[in-house]
């Protein structure tokens, strides 16, 4: 065990300080290729950025609606499954929670690639944490790693905005907030993506710190549910989740298509819909 | 909202020029589509190669056979798919060299292009990739990519020019999407298509994308994956 | 839009900070700290640039923190603000340079009778030392108030109400929610915290 720490281990004191999270030995990443360019943001924003440049040939994909809450009995966290390109929907089955490992979770908005392949790697540095500290790394260390990892890339373009999900006994339930440009929060309440708006509407009126697990999953299933309604860059199917001290657990995939019209028959609610 | 201190009070440009001098991307069309099934995968891929309105070659195949009972393409900017596939192939030599001829699990396989892919995540390759094979169950796998490596394993994609003509037939055909019964009206049940009944879509799909988009046609190139091994089919299409 | 505001006073200073981080058209947070202490009696209050902001104020509380642990000597107010300054003045002439400004509260123990003071920096490197000080837009509406109430040598509890005063007319005045103030309290004795400033 001790060998294949050792071998991400660098002795030198000071090669570790200086560019620590894109040095080879830690990073596992491999080196970034360049456009042998002067500016080589501008580059990538004339050719991925669809804001600025509609025709432009690389479509990266975008949109979502994800959320994650604190209350008694943990964390619950919910996401939808739709990646758009433009007003190409790319897919209807992204899955958008990430399992980090069987601890912690991440969420998905944004590049998908960057929060795909930096959660990723979030993982391997919480493994390799684990290997040298013989304990499970706290989530506000696993935040931190990923927030100051996107601080080293900040104004190079990349999207993510994500949330790290976590138990830990000294922490108990806890949630971040990381986003690309370095913003770093913990909170109780938190909901990412173009769809967010919609989500924070029904979350924060129905939420309260003494939900049953029941009404937890229901109240974020739920608040998707009404973002994928309003936000035409969310949709799919729903993933719900649900972490614990004894680790995360899934509560099923649950189709829009059908939850919608159940939902309303339910409720009675989504009455702009009439047929 | 993006305002930063210094666009609040000082006159900064906050208008960056877009550098156009600098432009190594094309577009050479084609379209590519995987599907899997039981214990058969198969990736299907036309074989027309064009610049804008100009056919290159009606007969240049995009699908390749990666060994260990695996294929790939990679469609868009033909370079880049080249560049791509190539450099996937030599990891692959390396991994066998390292790990005595050990077969690349498609699921590792994915995770290697993942990170082909977004070690040019500032210069991407302009390219939509689609993988096939069988996992360890014996199941078909197809991986699909956007340009700068986000993946997922999934029954069915279509990618490049038609994917937007070809997708939706697909959602509809393999996986029963809007198809419900009309005497009880429960949605039809998911099951696994015959390798026949998937050649038979494959060839409608590719046909029907050829009569609307004019970057698709020529020739059909499928390949199949069964535990057998890998097996090629070529199919006319039309060439105007 | 974040509003940060010090006030010195005769034996203290006061640092206010707003509670809330906004993204866009959602306040993702209500109970934010916008501030770092640098040392036992001197804290840093911030705003600017999402992500330098922290990274900026992390990076000087420990870059001061190894210095005192280092010398046994912890840096006086005016050093610490001299450094900070510096900091940002060698950052503006980088190729990527933190887009935060800042205000210092301190007060210097190793004088014969402790003196507190207040240094207002921004993202140049400008580094001045004030009565009273304000970042961002808050300054529009605190500055003209402190200018007509502000007296020097006023005790904490003046302080506070004139803290109180800025307060109300930022409600009223600002845009958005703020989401109310924190406050830090700096004198020889140390930092003091409060959640926030109706609660003083």
């Amino acid at each position: 065990m001790n060998s294949i720490a050792d071998s991400f281990y660098s002795n030198k004191a000071e090669e570790s300080i200086d560019n620590e999270f894109i040095s080879k030995k830690l990073s596992l990443t491999p080196s970034l290729a360049m456009p042998p360019i002067s500016k080589p943001t501008a580059f990538l924003r004339a050719h991925t950025d669809d804001n600025t440049n509609p025709d432009c040939k690389i479509k990266i994909a975008h949109g979502t609606t994800t959320l994650a809450f604190r209350f008694k009995e943990g964390i619950v966290v919910a996401v939808d499954s739709r990646a758009t390109a433009g007003n190409w929907v790319a897919s209807q089955t992204v899955k958008k929670v990430i399992e980090i490992n069987p601890f912690l979770l991440g969420t998905l908005a944004g590049g998908a690639a960057d929060c795909q392949y930096w959660e990723t790697w979030l993982g391997t540095q919480c493994r390799l944490h684990e290997l040298r500290n013989k304990e499970r790394i706290s989530v506000a260390a696993a935040s931190k790693i990923l927030a100051n990892l996107v601080y080293n890339y900040k104004g190079m373009g990349l999207s993510m905005g994500t949330m790290v999900c976590g138990y830990t006994k000294k922490e108990g339930p806890t949630i971040y907030y990381v986003d690309s440009d370095g913003t770093r929060l913990k909170g109780d309440i938190f909901c990412v993506g173009s769809g967010q708006t919609f989500a924070y509407g029904v979350l924060d009126s129905n939420w309260h710190w003494d939900l049953t697990l029941e009404e937890a999953l229901e109240l974020g299933k739920r608040s998707i549910l009404a973002a994928t309604h309003r936000d035409a860059y969310s949709g799919g199917s729903i993933n719900l989740y649900h972490v614990t001290e004894q680790g995360w657990k899934y509560y099923g995939n649950h189709d829009v298509g059908t939850l919608f019209w159940e939902t309303k028959a339910k409720e009675g609610s989504f009455n702009n819909i009439v047929s | 909202m993006s305002n930063t201190i210094a666009s609040e009070y000082g006159h900064t440009d906050t208008s960056v020029p877009i550098e156009h001098r600098f432009n190594p991307y094309s577009d050479n069309g084609g379209t590519i589509l995987g599907i899997a099934g039981e214990d058969f995968a198969v990736l299907a891929g036309d074989t027309r190669h064009t610049s804008g309105y100009s056919i290159n070659s009606r007969f240049q195949p995009k699908i390749m056979d990666l060994g260990d009972d695996l294929v790939m393409s990679a469609n868009g900017f033909s370079a880049d798919g080249d560049a791509l596939i190539r450099s996937f192939q030599q990891q692959l030599t390396w991994y066998h060299f390292n790990n005595q001829n050990k077969k690349l699990r498609p699921s590792s396989a994915a995770r290697l292009i993942q990170h082909l892919l977004y070690g040019h995540r500032f210069f991407p390759y302009y390219v939509h990739t689609i993988i096939a094979g069988l996992d360890e169950e014996g199941k078909g796998a197809i991986y699909s990519f956007d340009p700068v490596g986000s993946y997922e394993r999934e029954q069915c994609r279509a990618g490049g020019a038609a994917a937007s003509l070809i997708m939706p037939f697909l959602d509809n055909q393999v996986n029963f999407k809007n198809q419900y019964d009309p005497a009880t009206g429960q949605a039809r049940l998911k099951t696994y298509l015959k390798l026949d009944e998937v050649l038979n879509l494959v060839r409608d799909a590719f046909t029907s994308a050829t009569e609307r988009h004019i970057e698709v046609g020529d020739c059909l190139q499928i390949k199949i994956i069964t535990k057998e091994g890998v097996r090629e089919e070529f199919y006319p299409l039309k060439r105007d | 839009m974040d509003i940060i505001l010090g006030i010195k006073l005769n034996d203290s200073v006061l640092i206010a900070t707003s509670k809330a981080v906004t993204r866009g058209i959602s306040v993702l947070k209500a109970s934010d700290d916008k501030t770092r202490n640098l040392g036992d009696h001197s804290a840093m209050a911030f705003t600017g640039e999402s992500g330098d902001t922290v990274q900026f104020a992390e990076y000087v509380q420990a870059n001061l923190k190894l210095f005192s642990v280092r010398q046994n000597y912890e840096l006086s107010p005016k050093a610490m603000a001299s450094f900070v300054r510096k900091e940002l003045a060698t950052s503006i002439r980088s190729r990527k340079p933190f887009q935060v400004n800042v205000l210092i509260g301190g007060c210097d123990i190793n004088k014969e009778t402790p003196e507190t003071s207040l240094y207002w920096i921004d993202y140049l490197g400008t580094n001045v030392e004030l009565p009273y000080a304000a970042h961002g837009y808050a300054a529009f509406y605190a500055l003209s108030l402190l200018d007509r109430h502000y007296k020097p040598d006023l005790n904490e509890e003046e302080g506070i109400k004139l803290l109180q005063l800025c307060n109300k007319e930022l409600s009223t005045r600002m845009p958005i929610d703020f989401k109310g103030l924190r406050v830090k309290v700096i004198n020889s004795q140390g930092v003091k915290e409060y959640d926030d400033l109706t609660a003083l």
